[in-house]
């Protein structure tokens, strides 16, 4: 083996010189750094997997959106049209759950006699009703104390001087 | 990427001082821990000699920086299951060494070279001096030459012949530490080597003729 040792020499010789191949200087000052910090973005992407690991129907359901966007935009718009008829039927129930309200709460016609004046509108005008629905607040809706207010007289009369 | 030549790397950091061990073990344990400054002490002790390896089996900085990182991030994912049967080290060598064969068995047909000029001032380093002198075919072959003739005759070898020529003949291990690392016996070792050799040195034999 020895002599084959020798027969290799110069082979040997310039193998060795390969040592000298270096990465560019500082290469190494950085290296562990990455190394740490790929380490720790693994840790969260584990993290997240374990999450979903608990709920295996929500990664499928997401998977979905991910290999066929059309599910996407799909999703995207039921989305958008449920919110659209929750907005229109807020709407529809706000402003029809105001009579029933008169009629089943007993505290209706003290309120009433209480502040007839501040209740009472013109028959042909409109006003604003507080609603706690963002859709319907402040929107000008007829009044629905129309000509059934009894304190309620509208009166003619003529401002001086025309 | 520039690959620099530089002066010849001391090997003394190859050999591990004999406290090294203890040291290490309690680093590797701190680590299974989930200690990550204890992680990044063992990638600072063995990011040279592993990224080297790597290198000289691929010869392309990129793909030797990715399948470094690589390899120590897959080391500390299997780090509870080292038991301490072997070195860290050869633990650790032998997961490098398992992905850069994976690696090129994929880029089988991508033989790419990223090796660039030779910085300037190691031109006048003696031994290379000596290796291009006059009177032989190498006088006429540049630096770059002979590196990309040099590193495309070890792209020409098999992974296992390829791996014991840079354990053994560039990196310095020993036949018994590249057995533990290939998880072979020592006389399959030698029988590789002295067949890598033979290879290399057909495949080189324009530039290593004597004078």
């Amino acid at each position: 083996m020895n002599e084959n040792e020798n027969d290799f020499d110069v082979l040997r010789q310039f193998l060795k010189l390969k040592r000298q191949e270096t990465p560019p200087p500082g290469y190494f000052n950085t290296f562990s750094d990455q190394v740490i910090t790929r380490i720790r973005a693994g840790k969260l992407r584990v993290n997240a997997d374990d999450y979903f690991s608990e709920a295996p129907w929500l990664l499928k359901f997401l998977h979905v959106f991910e290999f066929k966007p059309a599910f996407a935009g799909a999703f995207a718009s039921a989305l958008f049209l449920l919110l659209v008829f929750g907005m229109v039927y807020a709407d529809r129930t706000d402003s029809s759950m105001q009579p029933v309200l008169q009629a089943t709460d007993p505290s209706a016609g003290s309120f009433a006699a209480v502040a007839p004046a501040a209740l009472a509108q013109p028959a042909d005008s409109t006003g604003i009703i507080a609603s706690t629905n963002p859709a319907t607040s402040l929107q000008p809706v007829v009044s629905i104390f129309d000509s059934q207010n009894p304190l309620t007289q509208q009166v003619s009369f003529t401002v001086p001087g025309n | 990427m520039t690959m620099i030549m530089a002066e010849p790397a001391e090997r003394t950091d190859q050999e591990p001082a004999a406290d090294v061990p203890v040291v290490e073990m309690d680093l590797v344990r701190r680590a299974q821990r989930g200690d990550l400054k204890a992680y990044d002490e063992l990638v600072q002790r063995y990011q040279e000699r592993i990224y080297a390896t790597v290198y000289h089996m691929t010869s392309n900085h990129e793909d030797a920086n990715d399948l470094a990182q690589d390899s120590f991030i897959k080391a500390y994912q299997a780090l509870k299951s080292f038991k301490g049967g072997s070195s860290f080290y050869t633990w650790l060598y032998r997961i490098a060494v398992n992905k850069t064969i994976n690696f090129l068995k994929q880029r089988k047909n991508r033989t790419h070279m990223s090796l660039n000029d030779l910085d300037f001032n190691t031109e006048n380093n003696p031994d290379l001096v000596a290796l291009i002198s006059e009177k032989t075919p190498r006088r006429d072959a540049g630096l770059k030459e002979l590196q990309e003739k040099l590193n495309a005759a070890l792209l020409k070898l098999s992974e296992p012949h390829r791996l014991v020529v840079v354990l053994h003949d560039v990196q310095g291990q020993s036949h018994e530490e590249i057995a533990e690392i290939m998880d072979c016996n020592i006389g399959t070792v030698r029988s590789r080597l002295f067949y890598a050799r033979q290879q290399l040195q057909s495949l080189l034999a324009d530039y290593l003729k004597s004078t």
